[in-house]
């Protein structure tokens, strides 16, 4: 039994290592083009629909057209990830950007900060828990379709659940796939409990000087 | 300020991310990568010459077994992402060298061996022993009612059948086009195309009627198939050979005579006894390799 | 061989995948909404339960489509009748969320409003919540078929036909054209699909609405 146990070990680093890799990379990549979106509005829809159409191709298809432009294995596997993280990520870094207050942009913007500065310094870390949430949503994805990964000649947990398949055993099915379920859900409560811990330390700080409670 | 902070660690934790496949990268070139395609009989040879290596020498193996289709494999030997992988030696012949059918096992052999070497850099070893050709196979009902023997006795009551395979099948010169048209068959409806490892299923459950069977599948025995004789010999023979890039032979100087072991190892009978371990009594392949090598006294 | 010529070679093969892979989505996804829906409504009479039960249609969705055909698979055999029930416990939750979120979220002065003037429950739901919350079930009925038609390329392995048939052979034989051939389909099916089902949900805001919106 322990040649099986080595081959899920392995399995499961090896997706874990893959999946954290391409969504750490689609972070910076989406958080970027979610930044280029809100500066430049016009290049920011086409950018927001592209991300949307690569989202609605079918993954099989996708990994399939990447195979064949980048041959077979783990780097295949990851670009086409990377791929399907932008959207939520993208989209999370733009509507955050977007929900912060005019009147602050000005505030920043009358102390003397610059554009960068005013990103980095006030807006990125305001829109932190829409990219969080965008995030979240890219990893818990990505563990689903990580799985295909060993039908372009990738590691991670698809090779067990592949091999269950064409021997048709349940149980070597199961042995694949309930840990991809399982730090899918774990991930998911897990994130959506910091979610809402990062959105309620914070004041409503989107409308400070224009909140219709506070005024009265 | 907290921001900053927050910031930093978000950074640093997406560095972190994409560290490990970065430096996975660097692969170490003093490793043999053994390939394998994806059904049984295939992944079990793999193992054979993965275990046999790693007992007969120092080399590293890393096994990439279970890869895909025949293509998916031979792009992969092509590119240097494996080294060394069991082939057949019709499949090589006219699907990948998209010659005509050569009968004699001898020439068909050399001319594989010698055109992969001249044009792949791959060079053939020494054939396993045994032949599994494609063939095709009816359901025991069919057989009872029609009497079939050879292939050429379905043309009269192909289109009461119905026909399927893997989708390799469908898109090799030595496959489904080629057959139907060498033949004259019309089978019933659309053929039913799957994945390789379902089609005894699917053909046990009476989702079909006729398969293109690979003689020695441990399945047939399972389902009480019916084999037919390619009367008219649309099908090469496939004789089973390791293959391996010729710069890996020479990376590995020992490498050569220690899978030269198995050569003639292997007849029709005992694959088909190790397929049928595997497939139908459910043994793992490991388990099965380690049987083999050991009853051949090729390990200990 | 160029695409074009493959494509012209080979069309009676696309024809007939791209017409499976259809019928596979319209079974399913119709499927889908036939338990959803209603499932959904009785939710909102049953809020309690909403929490769980949506959960545990969340938890279906994390689960990969090679998993679930290879359950399918196991169980029922090869071929469309797996397929359509793996696709069709996959559509049930977009819909089944909308519909519940799309009801829940009908403005109380509407509900009230037609409490107040007598309406039952039946009829409130009919003349009321639905109409009202209709756009948003259709919303999911898009993303269920959006979905849908992705997950229905894994179909092809077990033996059901659709695009995902010249997919996994292109797979199977890296052979690109076959994988164009099935991955273009696909894609723009989605896309035209899910397009026109965001029109319908735009005409589908009702009367009432719209006026009160202006």
């Amino acid at each position: 039994m322990s040649a099986i146990s080595t081959e899920l070990l392995q399995g499961i680093l090896q997706h874990l290592l893959l999946v954290s890799a391409a969504v750490g990379i689609a972070t910076l990549l989406g958080v970027l083009l979610g930044v280029v979106a809100y500066w430049v509005r016009g290049l920011g829809n086409v950018l927001l629909l592209a991300a949307e159409i690569i989202q609605t191709i079918p993954s099989l298809a996708l990994l399939a057209l990447l195979m064949i432009l980048f041959g077979l294995g783990n780097t295949t596997l990851v670009v086409g990830l990377v791929l399907y993280a932008l959207l939520p990520i993208m989209r999370g870094t733009h509507t955050g950007l977007q929900n912060i207050s005019p009147h602050l942009r000005e505030a920043a913007r009358g102390m003397g900060m610059s554009r960068l500065q005013r990103l980095f310094g006030v807006e990125l870390p305001l829109s932190f828990p829409l990219i969080f949430s965008g995030v979240k949503i890219a990893l818990v994805n990505s563990l689903s379709v990580a799985v295909m990964g060993v039908l372009i000649g990738a590691g991670g947990l698809g090779g067990i659940i592949y091999r269950g398949i064409q021997s048709l055993q349940m149980q070597r099915i199961l042995l694949g796939a309930v840990p991809v379920v399982l730090m899918a859900l774990l991930l998911e409560y897990g994130m959506s409990f910091v979610e809402k811990w990062l959105t309620n330390t914070r004041r409503p700080q989107t409308h400070p000087l224009n909140s219709p409670e506070e005024t009265i | 300020m907290k921001h900053t902070n927050r910031k930093l660690l978000s950074v640093l934790l997406i560095c972190l991310m994409i560290l490990p496949l970065a430096l996975s990268g660097c692969a170490g070139k003093n490793k043999l990568v053994i390939g394998s395609k994806d059904f049984s009989e295939n992944i079990l040879l793999g193992e054979l010459l993965a275990q046999l290596v790693e007992a007969k020498t120092d080399i590293k193996v890393e096994r990439k077994l279970n890869l895909g289709g025949t293509f998916v494999c031979f792009e992969a030997i092509k590119k240097g992402n494996i080294d060394l992988y069991a082939e057949y030696t019709g499949t090589a012949l006219t699907a990948q060298l998209n010659r005509d059918v050569i009968a004699d096992p001898e020439e068909a052999y050399a001319v594989v061996a010698a055109e992969f070497q001249r044009q792949f850099g791959v060079s053939w070893l020494s054939p396993l022993g045994f032949n599994n050709t494609y063939t095709l196979a009816v359901t025991d009902e069919v057989y009872q009612t029609h009497g079939v023997e050879t292939f050429s006795d379905l043309i009269p009551i192909a289109d009461q059948l119905v026909f399927g395979a893997e989708h390799e099948f469908f898109d090799r010169q030595d496959g489904y086009d080629g057959l139907v048209e060498t033949y004259g068959l019309t089978f019933k409806g659309e053929p039913q195309k799957m994945n390789v490892n379902l089609k005894y299923q699917a053909i046990g459950n009476g989702d079909m009627d006729v398969t293109d069977a690979f003689a020695t599948d441990g399945a047939i025995l399972r389902y009480n198939l019916k084999v037919l004789t390619d009367d008219l010999g649309f099908f090469p023979p496939y004789y089973a050979a390791p293959i391996v890039r010729t710069e890996t032979l020479e990376r590995f100087p020992e490498l050569e005579a220690v899978l030269d072991l198995m050569a003639g190892l292997i007849t029709d009978a005992v694959m088909t006894e190790l397929n049928y371990q595997v497939d139908v009594e459910g043994e793992e392949i490991a388990d099965v390799a380690r049987a083999f090598l050991l009853e051949q006294g090729l390990i200990d | 061989m160029k695409f074009a010529e493959f494509v012209g070679k080979n069309h009676q093969i696309l024809l007939d995948s791209l017409l499976r892979h259809i019928e596979l989505v319209t079974i399913s996804v119709l499927g889908g909404m036939l338990l959803a829906i209603p499932l959904g409504i009785w939710l909102t009479r049953h809020r309690r339960l909403a929490g769980p039960v949506l959960a545990l249609a969340g938890t279906v969705q994390t689960i990969p489509g090679l998993v679930m055909l290879g359950f399918a698979l196991i169980l029922l055999g090869t071929g469309m009748l797996p397929a359509v029930v793996v696709l069709t416990l996959y559509a049930i939750l977009p819909v089944l969320r909308n519909t519940y979120l799309g009801i829940v979220e009908v403005d109380r002065g509407y509900t009230e409003a037609a409490r107040g003037i007598g309406m039952t429950d039946l009829q409130m739901l009919c003349s009321v919540e639905l109409p009202i919350a209709l756009p948003t079930i259709v919303s999911g009925i898009r993303l269920s078929t959006v979905y849908i038609v992705s997950w229905t390329t894994l179909a092809g392995m077990i033996g059901a036909g659709g695009l995902g048939d010249l997919i996994w052979t292109g797979l199977a034989t890296y052979n690109k054209q076959y994988i164009l051939a099935g991955a273009i389909p696909s894609a723009l099916l989605a896309l035209v699909l899910g397009g026109l089902i965001s029109l319908l949900e735009r005409r589908l805001v009702s009367a009432g609405v719209r006026r009160a919106r202006v």
